[in-house]
């Protein structure tokens, strides 16, 4: 056999492959530097770095463990209903055991039983599975009005037994913690585990990946038990830091989720291309766009509205470009 | 030199890279009218690069096209097919969820109604196209996906040989098709050419090439080696060209009268499946033995083999892996009893395009190299590293997308998925489809030397050759059961078993 088959050339289209690679990182430093110019540095300021910070907790817990979910090629639009569901029951339970440990411990459970409903549906029923999670979206917050009844807010302080309170700083660093240890647990489990690695071959072709004997049952319902681990960590924190949740709590995440997702470099439909880092860098951007824009004095329509050209011309430049990696050869 | 039509297409110094791989290198070539051109060459000489550029899949790096003495440059298959070149593709290029008739007339949806499209008028016109390619058996309304490969591969070509193009490109289609198909595609081709029209024939097929073209164009590693006239065909000479050193004589198996182990490795009991049309049927294969299946294309022996991996449901009998006692009834069962499964239709069942070589050879593999629940990067490195050597992979890197890769180094990444966990039984489904003869040679070496190590090969095929030169025993289905058993021999030709095939 010849052994000149594949020669080498200049470095350049090699180069544009790294361009690729990096541009999320390039899109988030060019947001920062945008909005700082634009908003007169008040977006790096002390205290909207600190906001920031907390904000952008719960899109990333969410969004890193949404990676999996995406990566095995389920499109799940019900991640706010879930954390919404999850941290009212959890604030339920704390007010009524007067505990965070078991608030802690009723938001695990009822995110994980969220999880596996998804994870029952996607791997046992026969009809494409964002169908059912616009559906849903809305189920979960519906019960949670149910539930709810006539109060609108859960507040912590109605709690039989007083609940620790931390200040902003306390909060920051806690959830900088969660979020660090969550991502490097992710990480690891998404590069040097068979977790990731199944995932990204079932979202790339659940056909090839059958036949390599990954099992579809079981690939499908590690991811959104990741899923649910990551909801239910953003939830705990949303309730501790808030100290208040109600029916519209997280109502933006689901969103944000698929928004952050995109802006980080990873595309909706999973496989191979699927990264960790896609969660944690494009929830970053898009809580920088968040709050760039609201220091520009835009009302929450308005901010919608951007973000929604955003995620339209993202989503239009990936797709091109992956229309021409899929060319034949 | 033979009388020459009017020339058609010419290249210049056509180039195209692939990120750091090169395709094509500065090729010269002409294609002329009245003609069947072949294009042959190892897998990734360049072939279906030059003639994708050509019908507008892809613009090339650098160089000219002129057809019809005008400049060419088609930045799409549509605009290629406006310009009078149509290409019939290596793999599936039919599309899903719609009918065999909005097949053939997707994008031209407006001939049956301006407002509302009439369904029968165009399921009326698409049975005379079909018909006209002499496709009988398949109903334009049926759903795409309801069609084998092979009807899905016609449908497709009587949808181009609709669109009157004056230069067809048909690119190793003859692979996916049994014999009656290709003669199909043989009329086509040889109509076309009495008609004036220029036709492009690539295939890793020599024999097919040599009968069926007036000249062979021999391309190797993205460079231009040589056209020769129909007089000029010589097989050893065109292998040297192919793969730049001699190759002279077969390279099948020269043993014969080897005894076959008495030792049952996996026992097929009265199996009945759900798709296709496998019924009652019952083999044992045995230690170190090669096991051909052979049949016409609906005979129920691609079928077969997803039964013995536990990829099709099974509606009576049992597959039964003997060493353990235990039923082969999912893939992962059959895996964990040492099975190994190369799909005939790779693409869509074996690879993730997506995804680099190395994450598609290890996707079979991570039981064996986990170590707790880690995968080590090191360990995943040797494992990608060894099959990529062993199997001479062209590649530029491990962690290039398997998209990129030609049709025979594609098949050796799943050649590699399945080696690299050390099966002992190994069921290859066409395994040298697509492939050129210097990676076929490699391949039947390879299968030999399994045969060898005591593993057990099902090998179902549609080149009866293969299965003579290859196989310790021979099984021929015929409507979903066995209708012959010959075993090796000397004497074996192909009239025996087209007897009882047919």
């Amino acid at each position: 056999m010849s052994e000149a088959a594949v020669k080498t050339k200049k470095p350049s289209k090699v180069n544009a492959r790294l361009i690729g690679d990096m541009a999320p990182y390039i899109g988030l430093v060019l947001v920062v530097v945008v909005f700082y110019i634009l908003t007169g540095g008040a977006l790096l300021n002390g205290t909207n770095i600190q906001a920031m910070a907390n904000n952008v907790i719960t899109t990333a817990m969410c969004t890193i463990g949404a990676v999996f979910v995406f990566a095995a090629g389920y499109f799940d639009m019900a991640v706010g209903g879930a954390l919404c569901f999850s941290a009212v029951l959890g604030a339920m339970a704390t007010i009524s055991s007067g505990s965070l440990f078991v608030g802690a411990i009723v938001i695990l459970a009822v995110s994980l039983g969220l999880g596996c409903i998804k994870a029952t549906l996607a791997s046992f029923v026969n009809v494409p599975f964002f169908i059912f999670t616009i559906i849903l979206g809305s189920i979960f917050s519906a019960i949670v009005l149910v539930i709810m009844g006539k109060e609108t807010t859960v507040l912590l302080k109605n709690a039989v037994k007083p609940i620790p309170e931390l200040d902003f700083t306390q909060m920051s660093i806690i959830s900088v913690i969660c979020l660090a240890v969550f991502f490097i647990l992710c990480l690891i489990a998404f590069r040097y585990t068979p977790i990731g690695p199944k995932a990204k071959n079932m979202g790339g072709n659940v056909f090839a990946a059958k036949q390599s004997g990954i099992s579809k049952t079981k690939t499908t319902f590690t991811v959104f038990i990741i899923g649910a681990i990551g909801i239910a960590i953003a939830a705990f924190l949303l309730m501790l830091r808030t100290r208040t949740v109600g029916a519209t709590t997280a109502g933006s995440v689901g969103n944000d989720v698929m928004v952050a997702l995109v802006l980080g470099g990873m595309p909706l439909s999973g496989g191979p291309r699927s990264k960790i880092s896609a969660g944690l860098i494009g929830s970053i951007t898009i809580t920088v766009l968040n709050s760039g824009l609201v220091i520009l004095g835009l009302n929450t329509g308005e901010v919608q509205i951007i973000r929604g050209i955003v995620f339209i011309v993202v989503v239009l430049v990936s797709s091109l470009s992956y229309r021409g990696k899929l060319l034949p050869r | 030199m033979a009388q020459r039509g009017e020339l058609i297409l010419e290249t210049r110094k056509l180039t195209k890279h692939f990120g750091p791989t090169v395709a094509l290198n500065a090729v010269d070539f002409k294609i002329y009218r009245g003609q069947i051109t072949g294009l042959i060459g190892e897998n990734g000489s360049g072939k279906s690069t030059i003639t994708s550029i050509a019908a507008g899949m892809q613009p090339p790096t650098s160089g000219e096209m002129f057809f019809k003495g005008q400049p060419h440059h088609p930045s799409s298959m549509i605009e290629g097919i406006e310009c009078g070149i149509g290409m019939i593709v290596q793999e599936q290029g039919t599309v899903p969820g719609i009918s065999v008739a909005e097949n053939i007339f997707l994008g031209e949806e407006k001939k049956f109604g301006k407002v509302l499209i009439s369904r029968r008028k165009m399921q009326e016109e698409a049975r005379k196209v079909l018909e006209n390619i002499g496709l009988t058996n398949v109903d334009p309304a049926a759903p795409i996906e309801s069609l084998n490969m092979q009807d899905r591969k016609l449908v497709e070509i009587a949808k181009t040989v609709y669109m009157k193009p004056e230069m067809l490109v048909v690119d190793e289609t003859t692979t996916a098709l049994s014999q009656s198909g290709r003669e199909i595609i043989y009329d086509i081709m040889k109509k076309m050419r009495d008609d004036d029209k220029a036709v492009v024939f690539i295939s890793h097929d020599l024999e097919e090439l040599m009968e069926i073209c007036d000249t062979l164009t021999v391309l190797r590693d993205g460079n231009f080696i040589a056209t020769l006239d129909k007089e000029d065909f010589d097989e050893d000479l065109i292998k040297k060209y192919m793969v730049g050193r001699e190759m002279t004589g077969d390279y099948y198996r020269s043993d014969y009268g080897t005894p076959i182990s008495d030792e049952v490795v996996l026992k097929v009991d009265d199996v009945t499946t759900g798709e296709g049309m496998l019924m009652n049927f019952s083999m044992e294969l045995h230690k170190g033995e090669i096991l051909g299946i052979g049949g016409l294309s609906h005979c129920g022996m691609h079928e077969l083999g997803k039964a013995c991996f536990g990829e099709t449901p099974v509606l009576r009998g049992t597959v039964t892996h003997v060493a353990s006692g235990e039923k082969i009834t999912t893939a992962l069962n059959a895996m964990k009893h040492g099975l190994g499964y190369v799909s005939k239709d790779r693409d869509k069942e074996a690879l993730v395009l997506t995804e680099s070589i190395a994450d598609n050879i290890v996707s079979a593999g991570y039981d064996k190299l986990k170590k707790g629940i880690f995968l080590m990067p090191s360990d995943t490195k040797k494992y990608v590293d060894k099959q990529v050597k062993d199997l001479s992979i062209k590649c530029a890197s491990v962690k290039q997308d398997v998209q990129y890769l030609s049709g025979g180094n594609k098949q050796k990444v799943v050649f590699g998925k399945w080696i690299g966990r050390e099966c002992d039984i190994l069921i290859l489904d066409c395994p040298t489809r697509g492939v050129d003869i210097g990676v076929k040679a490699a391949m039947y070496a390879l299968i030999n030397e399994m045969r060898l190590a005591g593993k057990s090969i099902i090998m179902i095929s549609e080149e009866m050759a293969e299965l003579i030169g290859m196989c310790d025993r021979l099984l021929i289905l015929k409507d979903g059961q066995q209708s012959g058993e010959f075993f090796r021999s000397e004497d074996l030709n192909e009239n025996d078993i087209i007897e009882v095939m047919i």
